[in-house]
């Protein structure tokens, strides 16, 4: 989610933000980022920003990744904030999670709101506001919004998503005299949406709603939609529609500030390929008391911008959400985190989070009891107070502990014991060993959704991958320096309904190559070989370009060491040689220039293999690489044959 | 004779069988293709939660299989595992129906499936290494010494030892409370500058969730531990400095003769 610092600031600045009603600054934005990195989340970046409106303003946005067990509560900029202010105790001077207030009116208006299955949507509170006076949104809203990249609508829509990514609570605004009324009596109504047969709209098609940015998406029978006596006016936490849309005409309005099953509304999204900002918080379930919240300060913000008068709210509520608490002893917290955390430094903890504790001091445990606050619904189980403490201390705080040794003796795992001996045998026969993929062009099971579509099944054998590794390194084998290449593989496959492991082995041939396979029979033992593993080594990259083999004969004189002719190619010849080496030898009398008659004298053949880095290599590149060779072992008397 | 070459990951997996048979880990290994209920009910990722998107995973077709009346959810194959701790459910429960009470100790190596576009950094199968510690007081402290040992016999040269840092950063996984994302540093002159004192993500790690214990039969008022999970792949990448992680499954001598 994207946070903007300069939002953060608000939570710390007395109400209303004058410099003289108190501020605790908080410290720029990388220490943000730190504090939030080792204490609560990732921290995918941190880009500066400039909004022009009215005046140039520099602000910092932090891309935070939060995790999906805080998806409740820190998919909002108050979230975030309530973490700093844990992590760096910096107290919050303006809390709106902490006001007390209540949605009673006195005014009555004609609004009903019926809720068909409760377990779908636990709470819908409607407010009416009637009056109110559409128009662009003042620069700090519009700020804002740009600042975290949201587009700025007006000031209905704005405030609505400002609380949303303040509080993180979802919000809609329709436009009442948009709704359908039956004698002045307006209703809204949260329901499934029709089956195809009971449609009023055609025959043999399901309920159909236009989107706010004018796209049909047609409806089924498992989503919950938003209705008034007719028509579909929503996507229940998703989108609205264009059915009540508010705009610059708008006098009335109805506020929607509710709460949506997450599953229902990740399901729903997912079928109109439809994930909005409202649909990724209500996935992550939030709690049903954040919808007053939402409401109080939608209600509130929109009749300070566009005036208005507030008449009142429905809130269909039919089951508050219980109040939480958990159990946990100091010693349970520190015989998990293997630490030594007083019974103070837990309660600073508590304190730093809000969360209202007390400890009984009688029992020697020191038993502490704490309050969940409504918006913490990823606090469940008391390993997750263990957490809390462990993550506001710091994870440094963690000492570094060797588990204590063990009465018996680890087992011997008969598998892995045969495999590592067959590999050692196949190594020391010079077969080098291979992983290739499981999947296949044919076999007995298919994968249903594998996303590049190609090769969907599941192995039967070996065989066809290694014969495909053993073509591939053919073609490389002088620059492997091989005379043969030899592979084997020990790998799964799913056979005669059965997955199992077995041995594969390729060797090349005239014809080709051979393959073999053959099933594994576990061994007992009670011991594990000491096999070696192998020095050090540092993978050096390699060309994927193709390489060009010459070879080079020379007489010289008896005596001349190879090694001595080996030094000089490999000097001569550049960077383009990767692979040297001396592949014949013969002696002969007689003679020529290389030492006049009858002296003794040797013959040496050298493979050299040539290849670039960087394309292709041609055949004169090559050509001019051995011209220059040529050219050199000549001056040392060595004549090339 | 010329002698073969043992490819990295078997290297890797040998190596690290070593250090936690050491430590008294037992090697434990489990099907590739997995239901349901071991690769995510039973490590506590709910259905229809977000967290089971966390793991793009490669369903398989039902199979027709004529001799097999009996379906049965929990033991059905479905999918090919996204993670090595279906090994941790299979491990847990065998031991408690051979009437076998903790302390536990075991690793696990072998290959898991993502499904997703491969790159450099990404493939769709891959190899993981998981550790499981459970007793009556195995806690966080003894994870980080664990991982500190772990990684400082793998990553020490011949030519001199490497000093580990192991960090832990807060982070989120259904099968783990407290959950941390572990962070690895290199320090001496031994260790390829391209590494030295430099923090690099290593993987998942954490407290067993107490629901995975229930899960597997485990009295999860008595017992605790710790479970973590990293890529083999990543562990070869850094200690060879290799840079594209699909050439593990390339089948090319050109890399495996390096090692």
């Amino acid at each position: 989610m994207k946070v903007s610092v300069k939002w953060l600031q608000t939570f710390f600045s007395a109400e209303g933000g004058s410099a003289s009603g108190g501020r605790a600054s908080l410290p720029d934005a990388q220490a943000l980022a730190d504090a939030l990195t080792f204490h609560a989340f990732e921290i995918e970046s941190t880009i500066e920003s400039t909004a022009q409106i009215g005046h140039a303003v520099s602000n910092f946005v932090l891309d935070v990744k939060v995790t999906p067990n805080r998806g409740h509560d820190c998919l909002s900029h108050r979230g975030i904030a309530k973490e700093i202010s844990a992590i760096l105790n910096i107290p919050m001077k303006n809390d709106p999670l902490a006001l007390r207030f209540n949605l009673n009116s006195t005014l009555r208006f004609n609004l009903n709101v019926s809720i068909e299955n409760p377990r779908l949507c636990s709470r819908y509170i409607a407010g009416y506001i009637r009056g109110v006076k559409v128009g662009p949104s003042p620069d700090w809203l519009r700020e804002s919004l740009e600042s975290i990249g949201q587009k700025s609508i007006n000031n209905i829509v704005d405030a609505a998503n400002y609380i949303m990514f303040n509080i993180g609570q979802p919000l809609h605004a329709f436009d009442a005299e948009k709704l359908v009324s039956k004698d002045e009596q307006y209703s809204i109504i949260i329901r499934n949406a029709r089956k195809p047969s009971f449609a009023k709209a055609s025959a043999g098609e399901g309920e159909k709603m236009v989107s706010l940015d004018g796209k049909e998406y047609a409806l089924t029978d498992s989503m919950l939609v938003i209705a008034d006596g007719e028509r579909v006016l929503g996507v229940a936490g998703v989108k609205g529609g264009k059915a009540a849309e508010v705009n610059e005409a708008t006098t009335d309005i109805i506020i929607e500030s509710a709460n949506f099953d997450g599953a229902s509304v990740r399901k729903t999204a997912q079928a109109l390929k439809l994930r909005t900002d409202a649909s990724q918080r209500f996935e992550q379930s939030l709690s049903p008391e954040l919808a007053a919240y939402g409401m109080r300060a939608v209600a509130d913000m929109i009749v300070q911008l566009a005036g208005g008068e507030l008449v009142g709210f429905v809130d269909e509520y039919p089951v508050p959400q219980e109040k939480k608490e958990l159990s946990i002893s100091l010693q349970k917290i520190n015989s998990v985190l293997g630490t030594n955390f007083t019974q103070s430094q837990v309660e600073d903890v508590f304190n730093r989070l809000g969360l209202p504790h007390t400890c009984d001091e009688a029992s020697p445990h020191r038993i502490f009891k704490v309050e969940v606050p409504f918006e913490r619904l990823d606090l469940e189980i008391p390993e997750d107070i263990t957490e809390e403490i462990a993550r506001i201390e710091g994870y440094d705080k963690i000492p570094v502990a060797d588990l204590p040794s063990l009465k018996d003796a680890p087992d011997i795992n008969e598998n892995f014991y045969q495999t590592e001996k067959i590999r050692e045998e196949l190594m020391q026969k010079g077969y080098s060993e291979v992983y290739t993929s499981i999947f296949a062009e044919k076999g007995e099971r298919v994968v249903a959704n594998k996303v590049d579509g190609v090769r969907p099944y599941l192995r039967s054998n070996l065989s066809e991958g290694l014969a495909e590794a053993l073509q591939k390194n053919v073609r490389n084998k002088d620059l492997l320096g091989l005379k043969e290449v030899k592979l084997f593989e020990i790998g799964t496959v799913w056979k005669g309904g059965k997955e199992s492991t077995v041995v594969g082995m390729a060797i090349e041939t005239k014809q080709g190559g051979k393959i073999t396979e053959a099933a594994l029979n576990p061994i007992k033992s009670d011991h594990y070989d000491d096999f070696p593993i192998p020095d050090d080594v540092r993978y050096r990259p390699f060309s994927k370009f193709p390489f060009i083999v010459r070879d080079i004969a020379l007489w010289t004189a008896a005596g001349t060491k190879p090694e001595e002719i080996l030094e000089l190619i490999r000097k001569e010849s550049g960077s383009l040689l990767v692979r040297s080496e001396l592949f014949d030898t013969f002696s002969a009398k007689g003679g020529s220039a290389s030492g006049g008659e009858n002296r003794p004298r040797i013959s040496y053949a050298f493979r050299l293999v040539l290849q670039s880095f960087e394309k292709t290599l041609t055949d004169e590149e090559a050509n001019a690489v051995m011209e220059n060779v040529y050219k050199e072992v000549k001056k040392r008397g060595w004549e090339p044959r | 004779m010329q002698r073969g070459h043992l490819h990295p990951i078997s290297s890797l997996v040998r190596q690290s069988n070593k250090v936690f048979f050491d430590m008294g880990f037992s090697l434990e290994d489990g099907p590739l293709i997995e239901s349901e209920w071991y690769n995510f009910d039973a490590l506590n990722v709910p259905k229809d939660h977000p967290a089971r998107d966390m793991q793009d995973t490669f369903f398989l077709k039902p199979q027709i299989n004529a001799g097999n009346t009996q379906i049965n959810a929990k033991n059905t194959p479905t999918l090919l595992r996204t993670h090595t701790s279906n090994v941790q459910i299979r491990y847990m429960e065998s031991q408690i129906k051979k009437g076998i009470q903790p302390p536990y100790r075991i690793v696990s190596m072998g290959k898991v499936f993502r499904n997703e576009a491969t790159d450099m950094g990404h493939e769709s199968e891959f190899f993981q290494i998981e550790a499981l510690a459970i007793g009556e007081d195995v806690t966080l402290a003894h994870l980080k010494g664990t991982l500190t040992r772990f990684f400082k016999e793998i990553f020490s040269s011949s030519d001199g030892a490497a000093s580990v840092g192991v960090r832990f950063r807060p982070s989120f996984f259904p099968f783990t409370e407290p959950s941390v994302e572990v962070d690895m540093r290199l320090v001496g002159e031994h260790v390829p500058e391209k590494l030295r004192d430099k923090w690099m993500e290593m993987g998942g790690a954490g407290m067993v969730h107490p629901n995975v214990l229930k899960n597997s039969g485990v009295d999860s008022k008595k017992y605790q531990g710790f479970a973590f999970g990293f890529g083999i792949d990543r562990l070869a990448m850094i200690k060879w400095g290799i840079d594209d992680i699909r050439l593990m499954h390339s089948a090319d001598l050109r890399f495996i003769n390096q090692f």
